[in-house]
This record gives C-alpha cells, structure tokens and sequence, in this order.
C-alpha cells in the first residue's frame, strides 16, 4: 500500500516565517513536499474561517505560523491569532478535526531550521493521524 | 383566477412551523378565499392517498428535517406533486435542531429497534445522518427562523401564493426584505428562485442594543447572569450569535435579554458561522496571555451545539455532505 502523504496548507506571515521558509529552501534543509505555502501579511490576518475552509477543502492538517510575540510588524498581530487559536482548536476538536492538524508557532525570519524542524515534525504527525475527513459521514465528537 | 391548491407538511420538526401558518390570523380568511389547503396532515388529517387525487399542488410549505427514510418518502412525494416547493423553518432549510443529533450519532449499542420479532414496524429507519431538505430534492424558497415569523411567512404566502393579486399590502414586511426581493413582491412578480424569505444583513444591524467597548472577561451560560437591558449581550458575556446570523427577526430573543442564537441561519456575507464567532468572541478576550486565554476558552461548553444550533446539516463548512451521501436512501436495517 502506498503510504499516506498528508496535504499541509501553512499560512506564513511576510516578515518572518515566510522569510524562514524561504531560507530554509535556499540552504536545501530537507524539506516534504506535503505543504503548501500560503503568503499573508501577518498571522493576525488569518481568520478562523480560512482555517476551516482549509480544512474543508481536504487539508489534512493547518500551520498557521508568524513573529514571535512582540515582533509583530503590526504590533500585536500574532497575539489576536493566538487569541483565537485555543477557541478555534476547541471548535475544531468538536467538529472531528484533532488537535494536531491544527497548529499556530512563531517563527522568525532567522530560524529556518527551526521551520523546517516543525514543518516535517508536524508532516509526520498528521501522517500518523490519517487523512482528515471531517465528513458528513465520520460521527462527531461533540461534547459528552 | 382559479383557487391555488396548497400543501403543508412537517417531517422531523415540531409542526410550531405549521402554526406560524395559523398565526396569521384574520388574514388566513383571505388565503382560503383564494387557495384550497389541500394536504394538511396536521390540521386537516389528511391522508397521503388523497394528495393524489387533488392533482397537482401550486405550492407546497415543507417544515422539518429529513432524518428518517419516511421523511425522505414524503420530500420526494411531495416534490414531484409540487410546483413550488418552499423549505419553511430552519429545520428544512437548513436541518435545524434535528441535525445536532449528528453531533451524538447513533451506535450499535444505543439504536432503536426498527422493526419488533414479529417483523413489525416500529420505527422508520434512520438516514445515515440528517439532511436539510435541499440535500434531497429541489427547492425553490427558503423561510428561516424557528419557527418564522408570521411576517416573512406571511410575505412568502402572499408573494408565492397570490402572485400579486394580492389582497393586502405588505409594506412592514417588505421594508425589512432585501430590495429586489420586496420590489419583486410589492409589484407581483415572483422572486427569483432560490430567495430567502429575510434580510441580509446580521442581526446586530437591527438589534437596539448599545455596543460598546467588547472585553470578554468570563463566559455565561444564560441562568448564570442577569444581564443589563440596553447593553450588547455578548459584551457581557453571553455567547449572543446576532453578528453571524441573518436578519430579519429585528432582534426578537436580544430584545428581552436571551442571546440569538441563530434560527434564520448565517447572514449572507459570513462563510461559517462557527469561525465566525470563534473570531468575534475570542478577539473581545481581555488578554493576552496565553495561559489566561486557554483558561477562558476552557470555560466554554459545546461550541459546535451552540454556534451550528439551527445549521449544522447545512451551514457548517465541515459538514456539507456530498451528493453520494445525500442520493443514497439509508440501508440500515
Ligand atoms: S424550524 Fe423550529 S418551529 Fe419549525 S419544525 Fe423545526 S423546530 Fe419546529
Ligand atoms: S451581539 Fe447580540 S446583543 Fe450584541 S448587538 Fe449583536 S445581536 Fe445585539
Ligand atoms: S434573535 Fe436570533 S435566535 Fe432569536 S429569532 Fe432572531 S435570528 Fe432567531
Ligand atoms: S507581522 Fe508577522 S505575525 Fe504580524
């Protein structure tokens, strides 16, 4: 059986973490090729609901990555994204979407091994976990 | 002009959406001057037999959602009996409260009995999850809210019904209808398929309450909280869904201080009404650590029930179902 290679859509933020993605293809860190890129201007812009229309177009799994906290180029940017990061992984969980598919990390411009690191570790993770199918037909977890 | 033949039907509802037809009023003594209710289960106890022998119905009200196989029979029966077909109520329109038991799915342990050890019916069979009527056959209108109000029903009886000879004038009703919708109505023409019987805009836009600086500091379930008259619900924290959700109502449940909770589905411009609120209501949070933030969020209980309380069939962008699941009559005997 061939084995399951998951689709990773990762939101990285222009100032930083695109910048270390970016670095980290230019120094040839060995790299999946399950992720696809998405360019914003910073992680504050990535609103729940692209993570969900990810997630309902067939990723498997969401990186939502930007600056560390209090490098924001709009200043707090990255705290409204994790503002909202434990509400969304909540809904998500509920909704059948385990925790590990969806993730939000600072990463600067400077740390493309780090990006690398967290991109094939996250690959990795939702491998394990299978394809995601929050389908109509998977039943729900719900609340008990 | 010829008596228009009409039929109402509830499937897995409450039949309340059958009553907001009742609750017309005097003006129900006009409908049935021009129109002859020809099946009415609930009201009329008619019988399935007889909808053949009426011929053909001009417009058929469809409340509740289709979780058994008898409520898909009776879509589709009626369907192709119909020249209209309206999807009246949140639970047809969009599965309502019926499609949060997809949030508890049934398992091998807790199923009903279909059938007893005689082979005798007991229960229709379940679907493999609840649909929303337009999952199964076509619709043309939709009316929303749990049930709807007796104005926009009103509006879509006289629109749909009346074709324009209408007896009455409905300006209150039009005022709040998106404008090519009530032009379309006021003049006689019939709206554009696929219309819905409401505004566009959220509910927060025609709410009285006063919206200030949002900053959530603890989450409410509703017993837990008196809340203040006049000021925005959700700033108080109490998980009110009025800026997801579809206008129309005027902000009937805020008015008297219970949060919206979303009967007349998402407005026009919302994706999903679960990311929606996952945006509005953590970004009114009074911090930013996150060790404070994951404990607030702890203190919520049932998102997915709360924020798809009338739409999860429908509405929640993880949950559509495909047209294979939707074709497949349920084999689970
Ligand atoms: S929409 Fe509400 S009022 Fe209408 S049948 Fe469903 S539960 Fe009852
Ligand atoms: S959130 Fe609720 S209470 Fe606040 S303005 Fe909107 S509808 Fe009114
Ligand atoms: S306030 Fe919300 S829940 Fe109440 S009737 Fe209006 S749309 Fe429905
Ligand atoms: S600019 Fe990078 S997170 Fe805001």
């Amino acid at each position: 059986m061939t084995r399951f290679e998951p689709k990773i859509i990762a939101f990285l933020c222009n100032w930083c973490s695109y910048v270390a993605a970016d670095a980290a293809g230019v120094s040839r860190f060995v790299q999946k090729p399950n992720v696809r890129v998405i360019r914003v201007f910073c992680s504050g812009m990535v609103d729940p609901s692209y993570v969900i229309k990810a997630f309902a177009s067939g990723a498997d799994g969401v990186l939502v990555a930007g600056c560390h906290p209090g490098d924001c180029h709009y200043l707090a940017g990255n705290i409204k994204a994790l503002r909202r990061s434990f509400l969304l992984r909540k809904l998500l969980s509920e909704l059948g979407v385990e925790e590990k598919r969806f993730r939000l990390e600072w990463i600067a411009a400077s740390e493309s091994p780090l990006y690398a690191k967290l991109m094939n570790e996250m690959i990795e993770d939702v491998r394990n976990l299978g394809p995601c199918m929050p389908s109509s037909q998977k039943p729900l977890k719900g609340v008990a | 002009m010829p008596k228009k033949k009409l039929a109402v039907y509830t499937a897995t509802g409450c039949a309340a959406c059958e009553n907001t037809i009742l609750d017309i009023h005097y003006d129900l003594g006009s409908l049935t001057r021009s129109a002859d209710i020809v099946f009415w289960p609930y009201v009329l106890g008619s019988q399935w037999d007889g909808l053949n022998e009426q011929g053909p119905v001009d417009v058929c009200f469809f409340a509740g959602a289709i979780r058994t196989e008898a409520d898909r029979i009776a879509a589709v029966r009626l369907r192709s009996n119909s020249k209209l077909m309206v999807a009246c109520g949140a639970c047809a329109a969009f599965g309502g409260l019926p499609s949060l038991t997809d949030l508890h799915p049934e398992t091998p342990e807790n199923r009903p009995e279909h059938l007893d050890e005689g082979n005798e019916f007991l229960l229709p069979k379940l679907e493999s999850r609840v649909f929303a009527l337009e999952h199964i056959v076509d619709v043309d209108y939709f009316v929303p809210g749990c049930p709807p109000t007796r104005d926009f029903l009103w509006a879509a009886i006289q629109s749909l019904v009346y074709m324009g000879d209408s007896p009455t004038r409905i300006s209150f009703t039009a005022s709040r209808l998106p404008m090519a919708l009530a032009e379309s109505i006021t003049s006689g023409i019939v709206p554009p398929r696929g219309s819905v019987f409401a505004g566009e805009k959220a509910v927060c836009a025609s709410c009285s309450r006063i919206k200030e600086e949002k900053k959530f500091r603890g989450f409410y379930r509703p017993y837990e909280i008196d809340p203040d008259s006049g000021r925005c619900l959700l700033e108080q924290g109490i998980l009110c869904q009025g800026l997801a959700t579809r206008e129309g109502c005027g902000g009937l449940c805020t008015a008297v201080g219970a949060a919206c909770r979303g009967c007349f589905g998402k407005a026009e411009a919302v994706f999903d009404p679960g990311a929606k609120m996952v945006s509005a209501v953590s970004s009114t949070f009074d911090s930013t650590e996150a060790s404070e933030i994951e404990g607030l969020t702890k203190t919520f209980v049932d998102l997915a029930g709360t924020f798809y309380r009338y739409t999860l069939a429908t509405q929640c962008a993880l949950r559509t179902p495909n047209a294979e699941e939707a074709k497949h009559a349920p084999d689970n005997s």
